[in-house]
């Protein structure tokens, strides 16, 4: 099990900032999700844990500093989803998914067998075995959500880095995602950091919730502490109301100013 | 000075006696005979007016020019042009020639260009006559604008025609006389190099080559292929000239070297212009077969001679003829293809 | 599997394609004669047609069968690494600079001996894809294109266009070269010897093995760089290695052939419709159908007319373009 954590990360694009001084911390088997409105560096801040772009200060894994890893022995610890992966339509589920064991594979090596059940493994646990030889072009919607993150499993991580993974399913949908990576994450002992753009949704799934704001935390924490009417109106700049749901979590209601 | 009446008559009879002489293989006779019969033609019609000079109307290859009078300033942008006014006696009404002139020596070689012409750049030397090879970039039209009359004189096909060049050379630059000196004496040297070959050469292959990888040959149809054609020589090439080349087909290696040529004469064997000499096409894989190279009958002739067609003719009759008796000569050589 | 049924299939192909090219030709061999030659055995050939045979039929059909290899194996490489189905075995001025290299030879050195222009030629592409590579990656520093495979796509047209304006400038100050360049332009096979053979090969056999080792990155880095990264490969070296393994691939086939258009751009797509869009097959399919490939428009192009001869160029062109409408017909989706 892997603690996760940032300290002061600050990311630069274009010699603006736009992730600034950011730390916040997840706890092994933990699911910490980042909020906040388009451009406050959610996606950003996910890349740079996944060594995908510069940042100063310090993200580590398990108190090893991320910054020693190669990008290899990095990518067996972190498995990264973007919002909009790429998925060459010709190939098959079985070889997309298969592409999660590049981190165990020496420089010149080829899949081997172990490499093959793992994958297989992977595909099973997220049903979508049964398209191995299928085109990916040819996969719905979620069949290609649930084959991404087979191959996101097939890396055996400890860490699942998710940037948006609902954003463009459906409520059906979203929820059939979220379940089984909170599945996952139990039985594997996965940690989880994800953004997620649904504040009540992210209220139901995660532990900790950290909201960012033009680069900088604004507020981190359980879901009560961080769901509150004031700071999500103000940061969001919007009209809400927040009411406990049955289950004890928080859930946000947009609230339309009375017209007339 | 002989009158232009003996000179037609002497003409004649050379034609008639190379025509009884020219008697080995019907396809050289034709050639020459039709050639000697056309030349005196011409030369019959255009005499008489050599007398009476300027103005006159020729007909070139851009088709009736009139020079007004006799041209002092003449610019040439045609190798063989250049090497024609010079044998006629023009040489001190040449003011420049183009930057491939390389002969004679004497010749005032500029960095005008035949194939790719400036016109202000050959206005600037004020002529009253351009000869050109070919009519490239509006050179007619440009000069004619300009009121300079231009003579295209083109590549030849016939020995013919070659003569007929050399006279139309000597008639617009006032030297009639001289070029018809010249083209009978051109005869003469070739038909004497042709009898001297004797007969024992007939049939003997032979294999013409103008460039290597790809291999460019010439066939019997090209002018080249008609004056070697003059010894009754056979050209391996023939059997590709498919309507499309145009008497230039790209040939195999395999099939060059089944054809066995007897002899090989190379047009690009100069180090500037292909390189390939003798000993390199010797050493070619597989060569090594070929009857031409066994007997070390692989000519390399000089790059320029071949490829004009002015009034060093003579030398390049002369150098084939070499090597065929040479080639004769050899008890492997066998008049069969 | 598709894949083995696929690779099967291919070397087969290769197979009957060399045989019917040592079997055919101008000299028109007894066939018969012909193999016994082959397989050592006494055949009765007289001394001139063994010297065709083994002198200069066989070299041609094994150069025409490397030269096809390393031009789709150049060609699969650089379109794995742009991750673009449009991009040829030329690119990143790699044809541009064969060919100024070549005209330099020909123009200033009179192209003489053997070995001045294909070195010449060797040397220009090298030059070429490093003038490219060096030209995309100081850009890609300032663009904010973050792609730095597309910016490296532009500078190699960039490069491409500079280098063929140079080769036309050179052409214009010596007019009379341009027959000779034009015809090694057109590509042509027609002085092959073992000993091109002998000399391309080392070149031949690095690059080759050194693509074919990178089938699997690949793969991984058709996902994208970001993904590819994330996946702990650097999409920067993997780039860097192929690309100029491939670069040295055509380099060494234009050295011996000149340029021959097609190849490197149809046969990779061939080998995508027939196993898929996996490296791991279409590389080695690639190599094996290209060379399958160009020995038989080879033989085409020394027999159709024979005894004369037609540019290669013109037939991978009249065959290749037919192939390439049949290829997109059946492909479900080009991605770029």
């Amino acid at each position: 099990m892997t603690a996760l954590a940032a300290a002061d990360v600050t990311v630069a694009l274009d010699r603006t900032q736009v992730v600034k001084t950011v730390s916040c911390a997840v706890r092994s088997g933990g699911w910490l999700a980042l909020l906040g409105p388009n451009g406050a560096g959610k996606s950003t801040l996910i890349r740079a844990i996944a060594g995908l772009v510069a940042y100063t200060g310090t993200v580590t894994l398990d108190a090893v500093d991320a910054r020693t890893m190669s990008s290899r022995e990095r990518a067996k610890v972190i498995a990264y989803v973007p919002q909009e992966p790429v998925l060459p339509p010709d190939l098959t589920v079985g070889q997309y998914v298969t592409l999660g064991r590049t981190p165990h594979l020496g420089y010149l090596a080829t899949p081997g067998r172990h490499d093959r059940e793992r994958a297989r493994a992977a595909m099973e646990r997220l049903d979508v075995a049964r398209f191995a030889t299928r085109r990916l072009a040819r996969l719905s919607g979620g069949e290609r959500q649930r084959a991404v993150l087979a191959r996101a499993l097939a890396s055996e991580p400890r860490v699942l880095l998710l940037d948006e993974p609902t954003s463009m399913l459906d409520v059906g949908h979203e929820q059939q995602v979220l379940e089984l990576v909170d599945t996952l994450r139990k039985d594997a002992g996965l940690t989880v950091i994800s953004t997620l753009h649904d504040l009540t949704v992210a209220g139901q799934y995660a532990d900790t919730l950290v909201l960012l704001d033009g680069g900088q935390v604004v507020a981190a924490g359980s879901p009560a502490t961080v769901l509150t009417k004031p700071l999500i109106e103000s940061v969001y700049a919007a009209r809400v109301s927040v009411i406990t749901g049955s289950d004890g979590h928080p859930v946000v209601a947009p609230r339309r100013s009375p017209s007339g | 000075m002989r009158t232009p009446l003996r000179t037609a008559a002497i003409l004649g009879m050379t034609a008639a006696c190379a025509a009884a002489l020219a008697g080995c293989g019907s396809t050289a006779s034709d050639t020459t005979s039709t050639a000697s019969r056309s030349t005196a033609a011409s030369a019959a019609a255009s005499t008489p007016s050599a007398a009476a000079t300027f103005p006159m109307t020729v007909k070139a290859g851009n088709g009736a020019v009139t020079i007004k009078t006799k041209p002092t300033r003449i610019v040439s942008l045609s190798p063989t042009a250049t090497e024609d006014l010079y044998q006629v006696g023009a040489g001190s009404q040449v003011v420049a020639v183009d930057n491939d002139s390389n002969y004679p020596a004497e010749a005032p070689k500029t960095s005008l260009s035949g194939i790719t012409p400036n016109i202000e750049a050959i206005a600037k030397y004020n002529p009253t006559l351009v000869i050109a090879a070919q009519d490239n970039g509006g050179l007619v039209a440009g000069l004619t604008k300009l009121g300079i009359p231009v003579l295209i004189e083109p590549a030849v096909t016939t020995l013919g025609a070659a003569y007929a060049q050399i006279q139309q050379v000597g008639q617009v630059t006032g030297h009639a006389a001289q070029a018809a000196t010249l083209t009978t004496s051109m005869k003469r040297q070739i038909l004497a190099a042709v009898t001297k070959a004797g007969s024992a050469h007939q049939g003997l292959s032979y294999y013409w080559e103008l460039s290597a990888n790809p291999f460019y040959s010439a066939t019997s149809n090209t002018f080249i292929g008609q004056i070697v054609g003059l010894f009754g020589l056979t050209n391996i090439a023939d059997k590709a000239d498919k309507a499309a080349d145009g008497g230039y087909p790209q040939l195999t290696q395999e099939y060059i070297v089944t054809a066995k040529p007897q002899v090989i004469f190379l047009a690009d064997n100069e180090a500037g212009d292909g390189g390939q000499s003798t000993a390199i096409v010797a050493k070619r894989p597989g060569w090594s077969a070929i009857p031409a190279v066994q007997d070390h009958e692989i000519v390399g002739l000089n790059d320029d001679v071949a490829s004009r067609w002015g009034p060093r003719l003579p030398e390049l009759v002369a150098e084939i003829a070499q090597a065929i008796e040479r080639a004769a000569a050899q008890p492997t050589a066998s008049p069969t293809l | 599997m598709r894949r083995r049924i696929a690779l099967v299939a291919a070397a087969a192909f290769l197979a009957v394609a060399v045989l019917v090219a040592a079997f055919v030709g101008a000299a028109d061999l007894n066939p018969l004669a012909t193999a016994a030659a082959l397989l050592h055995l006494p055949s009765g050939l007289d001394p001139l047609d063994r010297a065709v045979l083994f002198q200069i039929r066989l070299p041609r059909v094994v150069l025409g069968a490397l030269v096809g290899g390393l031009l789709s194996l150049a060609g699969a490489g650089y379109q794995g690494v742009f991750r673009n189905p449009l991009v040829d075995s030329g690119m990143l001025g790699a044809s541009a600079g064969a060919g100024l290299g070549a005209t330099l030879a020909i123009v200033y050195l009179g192209g003489t001996g053997p070995g001045t222009v294909p070195v010449a030629a060797f040397v220009g592409s090298l030059a070429g894809v490093a003038a490219a590579y060096a030209t995309g990656a100081a850009a890609s520093k300032r663009t904010v294109l973050g792609d730095g495979v597309a910016t490296l796509l532009l500078a190699g047209i960039a490069v491409g266009s500079f280098l063929t304006a140079v080769q036309t400038f050179v052409l214009q100050r010596s007019a009379s070269d341009i027959a000779t360049v034009y015809s090694w332009l057109l590509g042509s096979l027609s002085a092959a010897s073992w000993q091109q053979v002998t000399t391309i090969l080392p070149y031949a056999a690095v690059s080759s093995l050194a693509i074919l080792l990178h089938g699997r990155h690949l793969d991984v880095l058709s996902v994208g760089d970001e993904e590819a990264q994330a996946l702990g490969l650097r999409p920067g070296v993997t780039r860097a290695v192929v690309v100029a393994a491939s670069a040295l691939a055509a380099a060494s086939a234009v050295a011996v052939s000149g340029l021959i258009g097609f190849v490197g751009i149809v046969i990779p797509h061939v080998a995508r419709r027939l196993a898929g869009p996996s490296y791991l097959s279409v590389l080695p399919l690639s190599a094996l159908l290209g060379a399958g490939f160009l020995v038989l428009a080879d033989t085409l192009a020394r027999t159709v007319l024979s005894p004369a001869e037609l540019p290669i160029g013109v037939v991978t062109a009249l065959i290749g373009a037919p192939a390439f409408v049949w290829v997109l017909r059946g492909t479900s989706h080009v991605e770029t």
